[in-house]
C-alpha cells in the first residue's frame, strides 16, 4: 500500500462555486489514479462526484484534467505521475461545464457530434451481403475506431477554447472515420467535405498538437483533421482561406526553396480580398518601421532547383 | 560544439533580429555553426498536411546535408525543431520507407541514413552546452527580471516523438535556462499552449484571442517580459500584439523576445545588438530593468 | 409527464437495437439509461461475434453453431430459442455491416473470422479486440440518425404495474435529481449484467442487475441464476478482460512448469474448450501447485508482434498498463474471474417476460440460449438478435394495447421522494454501502464460484441475510440533488441483493453440476432429475424456487467433452 495526496477541484452545483480539496488515502501500489477517487469515494466522502464504469480505458467515462492535462483516470498510473507521493491535482475537463466536481455537461460535446451527421451514408438499398471493401482502408479506419469519446481531445483543445463554434477534435475524428470509408458513396463525401470546409470546420484546427498528446486510444484527431483537409482541397474544396494559405505556401516553397512570408501573408486571403488585406495592413506598416518587413524581392535558396524537382516527381507520383 | 546551423525561414526574413542575435551568441558560447544556406523549408506542418511524403523528403535531404557532414542539426525555431523531429521519427524507424524517400534525393548525390540528430538551441544549451557552463559566462545576471517562458507547441508535443524519453525535462528549459542566468521564471497557464499563429490567416479572431490570452495570462501572473524559442510564436506575440488589443479591447503592452535575445543579454551583449529595438511592442522597459 | 409507446430501459447493445427496431415499426419510442449510450458495458466485448455463414471452404452450417451452443450450455439452453439464433445470425451480420460496422476482412475484401471457445468451426467475426465498441457506437450512431429521445443519465426506481401489466416506469433525473413518471404501452428491459455482486469481476462498476431486479420485484421470474461465467482470462491485478479471442490466434495457456496443461483437461479443444472447463482445468492446476501467485499464463509470445498489435492491441496496452507485462516477449499472468450471469429475466423468444408488456433482452434476459455456459461471440450476437425481436414484439405489443391508462402518477413520485428523505435522514451506521456491497462481492467469489458447496454457499446466504439488515440501517450522506452517486449507488445495492439471494437460492436448489454449476458434492450431471430450470420468484418471505423444462428439439443430451 501506499499513500495518494490528491488535491480535487470541487464545483457546487447549489452555490455554483469552485473549490479545492484535498484527500489523503492508501491504495495499492500499482493503483490507477480512478482506483484512488474510487478509494475517496467509497470510503471517505460519498459527495465526490464522477463519472466511471468500466475501470479499463473501454468506456470512456473518467475524462478528467490531472495535473493540468486531460487524461483518463482509470489509465493514470498513480506510481507514473507522483511516484514519490506527490500532490496530485485533478479537476473536471476543461472547455465544458462542470456539472458536480469531476462530472461536466458533455451536451455541446455531442450536438458536435451530431452535426456531423455521424452515420454510415452507404448506397441504398445495401447489397444482400456485406459491401466489399479494401482490407487496407479499413484497418485505416479502425484507428479512428480506438475513439471513444471520452472528451480529453476537447478539453484541451486550444481552438475550442476561443470559439465554441468549432467543431472539434473528437467529432472531426468521427467525420474522417466517415470520409474515410470506402463505402460511402461520392455525394455523402463530397456534401460531408463541403460543409467542413466551412467557419468552424477542419481549418479552425490551430495544429497545436494539444489532443494528439492527450488522446488515451492514440487516435491523433489532430493528424485525422489534417487529411481531412488534404482530402477537402483534392476534392476541389480550395475557395478558403486555409486552402489558399496551403497553396501560397507550397508554391513558394516551391519555387524558391522557402517561405516567401509577404507573399503568402497576401495570397492567403486572395489579392481580392480588400477587407481581410486592409486586416492585416497595419501589421506590415509596423514590421516596415522596425526595419523587419521581409524582403520583398525573395531570393531562390541556392539548391532550390532540385526543391522544385522534388515537388515535380511527387506531384507526378 | 559544431553544428549544422539551421535557423529556419522566419529568422532569415521577418524576424531577423533573432538570426543576428544567435550569430552573436554563438561566438560568444564558442559553438561553430555551418549554415545549411540549400536548405529548403520544412513545411512547417504545412505541407504535411497537402503531402506527408513531400515534407519527409525535403526533411530528408536537410538531413543529408549535415549527414554528409558529420553534424547534427541546430535550429533556432520550435516548429522547424517538431516538423524536423517529426520526419526523422518517420525515417529512422523503418528503413523501407527511408529508402523510398531517398529515391527523390538522388538526383542531386544526396542519400540520408538515418544517422542524424536535430536540437533546438534550447536543448543545446541544457544537453550540450550545460547550464553550469553558461552560468559561468553570465556578464549581467537578469536578476530581479520576471520572465515568463512560452514554449511554442512543435517542442512540446507530442512527447512521443520529441525524445522526452531519453530527456523527460525538456519542458522545462526555459525555466532553468531563465534561471540559470539569474531571473525569474514566471508560471503561468498559457507557457505550454498554442499562440495561434498557424490560424492567423484562417480565423484572425481566435488566432489573435490565443495570443492575446496567453500575453495577459503571463503579464497577470507579473511577467516583465515573454521569452520564446519559436519566431513563429513571436509574430503573433509581438507582431500580432496590437491587433490582439483591439480584438480584446485592452491593453497588454508585455514584450516578446527569443530565446537568444535573452541569453545574449545576459552574455552581456547590447540589447541594440542584438536586435531588442526591433520588437513591435517596445521591449525599452524591460532592457532597462536588466541590471548593467 | 412523458408518455411513449415503447420504452427501453438501458442503451446498451441490445436495447439500442430494441429500440431502433420498434422504431422502424412505426411507433414512438424512447431509450431510458443511466450512463451515456457509449458508456455502456457491451462495449467491454472484445472478441467477436458468431454467426455460421459457410463460405469458401468451410462446412459450417446453422445447425452445427446451434449444436456448438447446445453442447456449450451442457444441454440447459432451450434449442428452440438458439435455432432461432443461429439461423438469424448472418443476417444480423449483414445488417451491422450495413449500418457501419468495421469488421476484420479478408484480402478480397470479404468479412472474415477468428476461431473461438466452444466452437467447432471458425465462425466469429471481429473488429480487431474492440468488437463490442465498434459495434456499440456505431448502434449509437443508427439511435442518433433516428433522432429517438434518449433519457441519458436516468435511474429507473421501479416498474408500474398497473391491472397486471407494466405501464412504464419511475426514474430519476441523475443530473437534477427530479423524480419523474414515464408512461409506454410496453418496456424492454436491457439493462445488462449483474457483475457488481461479485468482488472482483470483469463488469464495469455500472453493471449492478438492476433489470433483474425491476422485473423480479414486479412478480417476473428470473431463471437459471445459478449460471455464473468466470471468465478463464482475466489479468491478475485488476481483474480486467483479455479476449478468449487471444487464444482464438492461437495462444497458449501454460502453467508454471511452462506446460500447456489443457490437453490433461480437454485434449482436443485445447485452450478452446468452453469457459466454464477452461476455468476449472486453471482452478484445479493452481490449487495442485502449478500456478504461480494463483495464477496461469496466457502466453502469445509466438503470435509474433504485428498480429498481436493488429488483432490484439488493445489486451496488449492492458497487460502493459495494468500489468506491466509486455505480452510480445512474456506471459501474462491470468486466473478465471467472474464476467458473465447466462441466468435472467425468463422470457419466450421474442423477449416477453410472465408479465403483459414487459419485455427483456440482453444479458438481463434469460431467453434461453446459454443454459449453463455461453460461449464466447455468442453475447454479442444474442444481444442483436433478441434486441431486434424485442424491439419488434414491443411495438407491436404498445400498437395493439389502447389509450395510456391513467395512474397516481404523484404517489408514485412521493413514494420514491419519501424513501430518498428517509434513506438521508438517518443517523450514520458506522457502514457505507460500499462496504457492504465488498463484503457481499467478497462471499460470493468465495463461495458461488467456480466450484461450490453446500457449506459455503449456506455461509454466504446467511451473509446476505445480515447485509440484508445492515442495509436497512444504511444512510445517504450526500444530501444534494444534483449527480448524486451516494443515493443511486445505494439504490442499486438493493438491486444487487435481490439478484445475489436469487444467485444463491437457486445454486443451493440446483442439485448436479452442469455448465458453469461445479458442486462438489454433487460432482456429476443428473440430467433425469435436472434437466430443468431453475426459477425463482420475489416473494415478501423471500425468494420462491420452481422449475421449468427445458425445449429439446433435435439434439438430446450427450456426454460433454471438448
Amino acid at each position: 500500500m501506499t499513500t495518494v495526496n490528491l488535491k480535487v477541484k470541487r464545483y457546487d452545483p447549489e452555490t455554483k462555486e469552485s473549490r479545492y480539496q484535498e484527500y489523503s488515502i492508501d491504495v495499492d501500489e500499482n493503483a490507477a489514479l480512478l482506483d484512488a477517487i474510487i478509494a475517496v469515494r467509497e470510503y471517505q466522502d460519498p459527495t465526490l462526484a464522477v463519472r466511471c464504469s468500466c475501470r479499463s480505458a473501454i468506456c470512456g467515462s473518467c475524462g478528467m484534467r490531472v495535473n493540468g492535462h486531460a487524461r483518463l483516470a482509470c489509465k493514470t498510473k498513480l506510481a507514473e505521475i507522483a511516484p514519490n507521493g506527490e500532490t496530485v491535482t485533478v479537476e473536471p475537463m476543461g472547455n465544458m461545464k462542470p456539472i458536480k466536481d469531476l462530472v461536466t455537461d458533455m451536451t455541446a460535446f455531442w450536438d458536435k457530434v451530431k452535426q456531423i451527421q455521424p452515420w454510415l451514408r452507404a448506397q441504398q438499398p445495401p447489397p444482400d451481403h456485406e459491401h466489399i471493401a479494401k482490407p487496407d482502408a479499413m484497418m485505416d479506419l479502425a484507428g479512428t475506431m480506438n475513439c471513444i469519446m471520452c472528451g480529453c481531445c476537447v478539453s484541451d483543445c486550444a481552438s475550442l477554447e476561443v470559439d465554441q463554434n468549432f467543431i472539434g477534435p473528437a467529432a472531426l475524428a468521427k467525420a474522417y472515420r466517415f470520409v474515410g470509408d470506402p463505402r460511402e458513396t461520392e455525394q455523402a463525401r463530397d456534401d460531408r467535405l463541403k460543409e467542413l470546409s466551412k467557419y468552424g470546420g477542419v481549418w479552425d484546427c490551430t495544429h497545436c498538437f494539444e489532443c494528439v498528446q492527450v488522446c488515451p486510444k492514440d487516435v491523433a484527431p489532430m493528424d485525422r483533421i489534417l487529411d481531412l483537409r488534404r482530402t477537402a482541397m483534392e476534392a476541389g474544396y480550395q475557395d478558403n482561406y486555409g486552402a489558399k494559405h496551403s497553396n501560397s505556401f507550397a508554391k513558394s516553397v516551391k519555387n524558391s526553396g522557402w517561405l516567401n512570408e509577404a507573399r503568402v501573408a497576401v495570397e492567403s486571403f486572395g489579392v481580392d480580398d480588400v477587407s481581410a488585406q486592409l486586416k492585416m495592413l497595419p501589421t506590415g506598416v509596423r514590421a516596415l518601421l522596425r526595419g523587419k518587413m521581409p524582403p520583398l524581392l525573395h531570393h531562390k535558396r541556392p539548391g532550390s532547383e532540385h526543391v522544385k524537382r522534388i515537388f515535380q516527381e511527387m506531384e507526378n507520383d | 560544439m559544431r553544428y549544422a546551423y539551421y535557423p529556419g525561414c522566419v529568422a532569415q526574413g521577418g524576424a531577423p533580429e533573432l538570426f543576428q542575435a544567435m550569430k552573436l551568441v554563438g561566438e560568444r558560447l564558442g559553438f561553430s555553426l555551418e549554415h545549411l544556406k540549400e536548405a529548403a523549408c520544412t513545411g512547417a506542418g504545412v505541407l504535411q498536411e497537402r503531402d506527408p511524403e513531400l515534407g519527409d523528403a525535403l526533411n530528408a535531404r536537410t538531413f543529408a546535408m549535415a549527414e554528409r557532414r558529420g553534424l547534427p542539426i541546430m535550429t533556432i525555431c520550435s516548429t522547424c525543431q517538431g516538423v524536423m523531429s517529426q520526419a526523422n521519427h518517420r525515417l529512422t524507424k523503418d528503413a523501407n520507407y527511408r529508402e523510398f524517400i531517398n529515391q527523390y534525393l538522388k538526383p542531386e548525390g544526396l542519400e540520408y541514413q538515418g544517422d542524424v540528430e536535430i536540437k533546438h538551441f534550447m536543448w543545446v544549451l541544457v544537453e550540450d552546452y550545460g547550464l553550469d557552463r553558461l552560468k559561468e559566462q553570465v556578464k549581467r545576471p537578469l536578476t530581479g527580471v520576471a520572465l515568463a517562458p512560452f514554449y511554442g507547441c512543435y517542442v512540446l508535443r507530442p512527447t512521443s516523438q520529441l525524445g522526452y524519453d531519453e530527456h523527460p525535462e525538456r519542458g522545462t528549459y526555459l525555466e532553468q535556462i531563465i534561471t540559470a542566468l539569474g531571473g525569474v521564471a514566471v508560471d503561468f497557464e498559457g507557457k505550454s499552449r498554442c499562440c495561434g499563429f498557424p490560424i492567423l490567416t484562417m480565423n484572425r479572431d481566435n488566432s489573435l484571442k490565443m495570443a492575446g490570452k496567453h500575453l495577459l495570462d503571463a503579464k497577470g501572473q507579473g511577467a516583465d517580459v515573454m521569452v520564446t524559442p519559436c519566431p513563429l510564436c513571436h509574430l503573433n506575440l509581438d507582431g500580432q500584439q496590437p491587433e490582439a488589443e483591439k480584438i480584446l479591447k485592452t491593453q497588454i503592452n508585455l514584450p516578446v523576445i527569443h530565446l537568444p535575445q535573452m541569453v545574449g543579454l545576459a552574455l552581456g551583449l547590447e540589447p541594440r545588438a542584438v536586435g531588442l529595438n526591433r520588437h513591435i511592442t517596445s521591449a525599452r522597459r524591460f532592457a532597462a530593468k536588466v541590471p548593467a | 409527464m412523458p408518455e411513449h409507446d415503447v420504452l427501453i430501459v438501458g442503451a446498451g447493445l441490445a436495447g439500442m437495437r430494441a429500440g431502433i427496431e420498434s422504431f422502424r415499426n412505426g411507433v414512438d419510442v424512447a431509450i431510458i439509461t443511466k450512463v451515456h449510450p457509449v458508456r455502456s458495458h457491451s462495449n467491454a466485448a472484445q472478441g467477436g461475434i458468431n454467426a455460421a455463414m459457410g463460405g469458401e471452404g468451410s462446412d459450417d452450417s446453422w445447425e452445427i453453431h446451434a449444436y456448438d451452443t447446445v453442447k456449450g450450455s451442457d444441454w440447459l439452453g432451450d434449442q428452440d430459442a438458439i435455432e432461432i439464433m443461429a439461423r438469424e445470425a448472418p443476417q444480423d451480420i449483414y445488417e451491422l455491416e450495413h449500418m457501419g460496422v468495421i469488421f476484420a476482412r479478408d484480402e478480397y475484401g470479404r468479412l472474415t473470422t477468428r476461431n473461438f471457445g466452444g466452437a467447432s468451426r471458425q465462425r466469429t467475426f471481429f473488429v480487431a479486440d474492440i468488437t463490442g465498441q465498434a459495434i456499440l457506437h456505431v448502434m449509437h450512431e443508427q439511435v442518433l440518425k433516428s433522432g429517438m429521445r434518449v433519457y441519458e443519465e436516468w435511474f429507473v426506481l421501479s416498474l408500474i404495474k398497473q391491472d397486471g401489466a407494466c405501464v412504464g416506469v419511475v426514474a430519476m433525473d441523475i443530473i437534477s435529481g427530479a423524480v419523474e413518471v414515464i408512461r409506454a404501452k410496453a418496456v424492454v428491459l436491457a439493462t445488462g449484467g449483474i457483475g457488481r455482486v461479485y468482488e472482483p469481476s470483469t463488469n464495469g462498476l455500472i453493471c449492478t442487475g438492476d433489470g433483474h431486479a425491476l422485473a423480479y420485484r414486479i412478480g417476473a421470474p428470473m431463471m437459471d441464476m445459478e449460471m455464473v461465467q468466470y471468465h478463464p482470462t482475466t489479468l491478475k491485478g485488476n481483474g480486467a478482460l483479455l479476449t478468449e479471442g487471444a487464444r482464438g490466434e492461437g495462444a497458449y495457456l501454460i502453467n508454471s512448469e511452462g506446460d500447456r496443461f489443457m490437453k490433461t483437461y480437454a485434449p482436443s479443444k485445447m485452450e478452446l474448450a468452453s469457459r466454464d472447463v477452461v476455468s476449472r482445468s486453471e482452478i484445479t492446476e493452481i490449487q495442485e501447485g502449478r500456478g504461480v501467485d494463483g495464477c496461469v499464463f496466457l502466453d502469445c509470445r509466438h503470435l509474433g508482434e504485428k498480429l498481436i498489435m493488429e488483432r490484439l492491441g488493445q489486451i496488449y496496452e492492458l497487460a502493459l498498463e495494468f500489468a506491466n507485462v509486455d505480452m510480445v516477449k512474456d506471459p501474462v499472468p491470468v486466473r478465471p474471474g467472474m464476467h458473465y450471469i447466462m441466468g435472467g429475466v425468463k422470457t419466450d423468444v421474442d423477449g416477453a417476460t410472465q408479465i403483459p408488456g414487459l419485455y427483456a433482452a440482453g444479458e438481463g434476459a434469460n431467453i434461453s440460449i446459454h443454459g449453463g455456459n455461453r460461449l464466447g461471440a455468442n453475447s454479442l450476437l444474442e444481444t442483436v438478435v433478441f434486441g431486434r425481436r424485442a424491439g419488434a414484439a414491443a411495438a407491436e405489443y404498445a400498437q395493439q394495447s389502447g389509450a395510456h391508462p391513467a395512474a397516481p402518477e404523484s404517489d408514485l413520485i412521493e413514494a420514491q421522494c419519501q424513501k430518498f428523505q428517509m434513506l438521508m435522514d438517518r443517523p450514520d451506521p458506522g457502514f457505507t454501502t460500499a462496504k457492504l456491497r465488498l463484503e457481499m462481492g467478497v462471499s460470493m467469489d468465495k463461495n458461488v464460484s467456480v466450484y461450490r458447496d453446500e457449506a459455503g454457499m449456506q455461509e454466504t446466504l446467511k451473509t446476505l441475510q445480515d447485509l440484508r439488515a445492515r442495509f436497512d440501517k444504511i444512510c445517504v450522506h450526500d444530501k444534494g440533488k444534483v449527480y448524486n452517486w451516494n443515493l443511486y449507488s445505494t439504490l442499486e445495492m438493493e438491486n444487487m441483493l435481490d439478484v445475489a439471494e436469487a444467485i444463491v437460492v437457486s445454486a443451493l436448489a440446483r442439485k448436479e453440476s452442469r455448465g458453469a454449476h461445479a458442486r462438489l458434492d454433487y460432482t456429476e450431471r443428473d440430467d433425469d432429475e435436472w434437466l430443468k430450470h431453475t426459477l425463482v420468484y420475489h416473494s415478501p418471505e423471500g425468494p420462491l424456487i420452481d422449475f421449468s423444462p427445458v425445449t429439446i428439439t433435435q439434439w438430446p443430451p450427450e456426454r460433454r467433452v471438448y
